[in-house]
Order: C-alpha cells, then structure tokens, then sequence
C-alpha cells in the first residue's frame, strides 16, 4: 500500500508537469493553429539556460528569470518562422508539424554538441532539494512539492485567463471560427503572437518546476517528452484542453505505477503501449478533437 | 572499393528505398514512421535468422518482406484514413516500443547490437537492382488509377469520397507497401553493414529521412533520388568538426526548404513543364524537318 501511495504522490508531481506540457502545446494548436513539436525541446533548452545562469552565478532568482526569458525568446523566434506559413493560403497545419520538426532537431543537436559538451547536467542540491516529508516509503521531496503546486497554480491561472477574461474570450473565438474572428475586428496576428508569449511563459514555469522534479536533464530529453505531449494530446483529442487535463495526469500516474511495480526501461514501453490502444482504438482522442 | 564509396553506395540505396516509404503513404497525407519500425524489425529479424538459422538470404529478403507488410498492416486496419497526427505518433511509438523491446532482449544483444551478420555476395549490385525495381513499381503506382486517386485525397480527402475513391483502402494499400519496402530495406541494411544497433532506429533516422524528402520534394518519386546523394553525401565531404553539425544542417534546411521553395528541389509541376517544353521542343524539330522535306520536294 505503501509503494502505492508513493507511486500516486509521484505519479501526480510528473502528471502535472505533463498537464502544462500538453496545455500549451494546445494553445498553440487552437489559437495559432500550429503543431508546434519542439515546444518540449524548447522547454528542455530553457532548462539548459536555467542550469548555466545557475552555474555562472549560482543566484537562484537570476536562474528564474533566464529560464523564463529563454523560453519566452525561443518562443517568439519560432513565431517569426511560422508567421510566413500563415501568411500563404492561412496554416498548413502539417506543414507546421514538419517545420517543428527541423526546429526539434537543431535544437536538440546543439545541446547535444555545444552545452555541457553533450553531457547530461545536473541541478545543484539548494534547487532540488531533499526529502521534506518521510512517512515509511512515502517520500515528498521539494521539488516534487513545488511541482505540484506550481503546477496546480499556473494552470488555475491560465484557465482564468482563457475563461474569465477579455483576452481568453479573443483566444477561444480564434480558436472557434479564424475567419469570423477576423470579421468581428479581433487582430489575428497580434492574438497569436501573444498565444507564443502566453505559451513561452508557460514553457518557462514548466522549465523551472521540471528542473526542480527531475533535478537533471539531457538532449535527448526533449524528444522523449515531445512524443508523450503529443501523443497524450492525440490521446485526449487534439486541441481539447480539459482532456489534456485527464489524460496528462493519468499518463503520470500511470508512468509511476508502471515504474514502481516493473523494471525501470520497460515502465515507459508500457505507458506508449497503453497509449497507443487507445489511439488505434479511437483514432479522434478520447475526449474529442477541438479543430 | 574504397570502403567509404561503399558506405556511401550502401547509405544511398538504403536512404532512397526508406524516403520512399515516406513519400508512398504522404501522397495521401499521411507521414508514416512505422516502416522505420518495420525496417527494424526486419533487420533484426534478418541477421538473426542468417547467423543462428543459417537462412538463405533469398529466403530472408521475402520473409522481411512478409514481417514488414504485416506489420503495416495491422495497425493500418484503424489508421487507413485516420489524420496525420495520430499515424505519425502511432508511428513514433511503435518505434519507442520496438526499441525497447530490442534494447532489453539479450538474444538479439540488448544495448550493445547484434553483430557477425554474414556477407552476401555482390549485394551491392543486388540492392541496386532491388532499387530499380522498387522504383519502377512505385512508378507504376503514381501513373496508374491509384497514383491518381492518391493526388486527389492528397488536396481534399472528401472530395475524393465523393469521386468514389475508398480513402481508407487506399491509405491502408500505401501503408502495406511502404511497411513491406520498410521491410526489405531492414534485411538489406543488416547485410550491408553486418552489424545492428537499437540507436539507429531513432529519431535520427526519422529527422534525416524527412529532410532528404521534403529537401528533394514530396510531390514526386525523384526528389529523394537527386537529394539523398547529395545529403548523405554532404557529411563524407565537409570536414570532420562541420560534419558532426550534420543533424542542425539537416534542420535549417528542412525548416528553410518549406519555407521558401514548399514543393522540394523537384516538384512535379516543375517535372511537368519540363516533359512539356521537351514536347513542344521535339514537335518543333519535327515541324522544321517536315518544312524542310516539303521544300526540298517542292524543288524537286
């Protein structure tokens, strides 16, 4: 039972991570209408930075706000590539999948090449931090704690924002209908390009609560994350945010459980098995597709 | 030969013959990563088979054939015309748990590969001739019934619906192909290069093959034939320190290639102006030879 509560409290810290994950990958599919693949890569990256400001200065608040400026840059930097799609004849939405992928792999060949020469890098101690509550195998560490609630917070923060505020009502009706937001006087540009600001922030918390969960990171970390954020969003149908919800937490859950009762390598295997059931059996998501 | 032309003879046919798996299934919209699995699978199915079997490599080559279409083919039951997300992220998974699988298996060496793949004689020549062969087929394909109906569910898959076109059918008949091409090119590769790693068959591969595709254009079977050469070719001619960059090198121009020039190097409107030009060409040759006979027996 013990193993079991354990395996729940870390399913549930990485299953939130997943949720941020999936949600702003879904608002760039609603708003600006782009699979955008690299999104974890970027993530992983603002890591990086994360970890050199922490290396250089070892100042935790400077570390904060790289990490988010990273994300929040790369973010924007991508805008201006996907930009020149929307301007042809509106988004080919496959098309963006393709261009993230070149993104996906630039990324993901520097920091194997030029940062921290390939190596993974590790967080120092004071930013993970150790166990705070011990209850027999139940551990709760610092990080797993910030994760859960930073995560909680944030996506409170962003479902006011996209439901209870002006700018979240120009969000969904972009995500509605373009062309009749366009009619109606919403600026098309302007909206997405903040959706890529919104989305960078997204991705700089998530940074910041990933690094203090994991406490490491490598190259390779961006395309592991990648295919479970896409396929848990191909899972909960594309673009359905209150599915990504669901199935962002059960795919942590189930990830921990996988871990804590099978052999390490074979935990994720069984997580991509369920998933892809899930996707053969109802290739739509389970919860729908919102585009 | 020099060991290096091998290599780069070897990588040429089998980046071409994988390209094509990609290209087959994206005429209907749908970016097909499971042949990379298939390639594997048979791949690994071949050495195996060659070294504890002692398999003819006739034998083997159909059999890879066989595992590669099957394998295609079941998933293809429930993502013949399902979108391109979930076909490239039932692609990307079933590439994850093959790996996986491959990687924990002792029997075929785990992490650390499967090595002592006997050599083939003349396979070289063989792949080659395989080459042609696919590729006549796969001509065939894009100039008949199929080819056609593909173009049409490429631009708007209801309109295709509405044209009689089985769209599901047919993007299962795309994945098959391309899943026992995948196949073939698995049992090829593990014989050409006698040894078999799990890393290979990762999102390496996959991020070089799209680039070689969408770098020669999707829209016609002889991009690939002109961009893979090149391509593959570009790491043996730079320099060491540059060449390692090969994967950003691969990124920028996937990413600049769709920006400004979508179709690829060759397109097939490009490839139609061309054969329309040579016709106009060849019918005004053939004006001027006729005026010139009218005139010489018009003298006479």
């Amino acid at each position: 039972m013990e193993v079991f509560v354990a395996q729940l409290l870390n399913g549930l810290s990485l299953g939130s991570i997943y949720v941020l994950l999936v949600t702003g990958f879904n608002l760039m599919i609603l708003v600006a209408r782009i699979i955008q693949f690299a999104y974890p890569h970027i993530v992983v990256l603002s890591m990086y930075a994360c970890w050199e400001v922490l290396k250089l200065t070892n100042n935790a608040f400077l570390a904060l706000l790289s990490c988010i400026a990273a994300s929040v840059i790369l973010n924007i930097l991508s805008e201006l590539i996907f930009r020149r799609l929307t301007n042809r004849e509106g988004v080919d939405i496959n098309v963006s999948f393709v261009i993230s992928m070149g993104m996906a792999m630039v990324i993901t060949d520097i920091m194997s090449h030029s940062l921290n020469y390939g190596f993974p890098i590790t967080f120092p101690a004071f930013w993970v931090g150790g166990s705070l509550i011990r209850f027999g195998l139940i551990t709760l560490s610092k990080g797993q704690i910030y994760a859960l609630v930073g995560s909680l917070v944030t996506v409170l923060i962003f479902f006011y924002l996209l439901y209870r505020t002006k700018q979240g009502r120009v969000f969904r009706a972009m995500a509605e209908n373009r062309y009749v937001a366009r009619l109606i006087g919403i600026p098309i540009v302007k909206t997405s390009i903040f959706s890529y600001i919104i989305a960078g922030l997204l991705g700089g918390f998530i940074a910041i609560l990933f690094s203090m969960l994991l406490g490491s990171a490598s190259p390779n970390l961006g395309e592991f994350v990648a295919l479970k954020v896409i396929a848990v969003s191909i899972v909960a149908g594309l673009g359905n945010l209150k599915g990504g919800l669901v199935c962002g937490l059960l795919l942590g859950i189930a990830e921990a459980m996988a871990m804590g009762y099978i052999s390490g390598s074979w935990s994720n295997a069984i997580s991509f098995i369920m998933m892809l059931m899930i996707v053969l059996i109802k290739p739509q998501g389970l919860f729908g597709t919102q585009i | 030969m020099p060991i290096v032309l091998y290599y780069f003879l070897a990588f040429t046919a089998i980046n071409i013959l994988m390209c094509w798996t990609l290209y087959l299934p994206y005429r209907v919209s749908q970016l097909h990563f499971l042949s990379v699995a298939c390639m594997a699978i048979a791949a690994y199915f071949g050495g195996f088979a060659a070294r504890e079997w002692d398999w003819p490599f006739v034998l083997i080559l159909l059999v890879g054939i066989g595992i590669g279409a099957f394998v295609a083919f079941i998933p293809s039951l429930a993502i013949g015309k399902a979108p391109c997300f979930t076909v490239v992220i039932v692609g990307l998974t079933f590439i994850f748990i093959v790996k996986t699988i491959i990687e924990n298996w002792e029997l075929v060496g785990g992490t650390v590969g499967f090595f002592g793949i006997p050599p083939v004689e003349h396979l070289l020549p063989i792949t080659y001739l395989l080459l042609i062969i696919v590729g006549f087929f796969i001509y065939r394909i894009d100039h008949s019934r199929l080819g056609r109906a593909a173009s049409v569910v490429f631009v708007d898959k209801d309109v295709a619906a509405t044209l009689g076109v089985n769209v599901k059918n047919l993007g299962m008949f795309y994945q098959i192909i391309a899943g026992a091409i995948g196949g073939m090119t698995g049992v090829l590769y593990a014989f050409l290069i006698g040894s078999l790693f799990p890393e290979f068959f990762g999102f390496h591969i996959i991020g070089a093959l799209m680039c070689m595709l969408f770098v020669g254009g999707y829209t016609t079977m002889w991009g690939v034939v002109i961009s893979v050469p090149i391509l593959g070719g570009l790491p043996l001619l730079l320099p060491s320190a540059v060449a390692s960059w090969r994967q950003v090198i691969y990124g920028v121009l996937l990413i600049l290639i769709i920006l400004f020039r979508p179709e690829g190097l060759i397109s097939k409107r490009m490839l139609s102006t061309l054969k329309r030009k040579n016709k106009w060409q060849t019918a005004g040759n053939m004006g001027k030879s006729e005026s010139r006979l009218s005139k010489e027996l018009g003298k006479e």
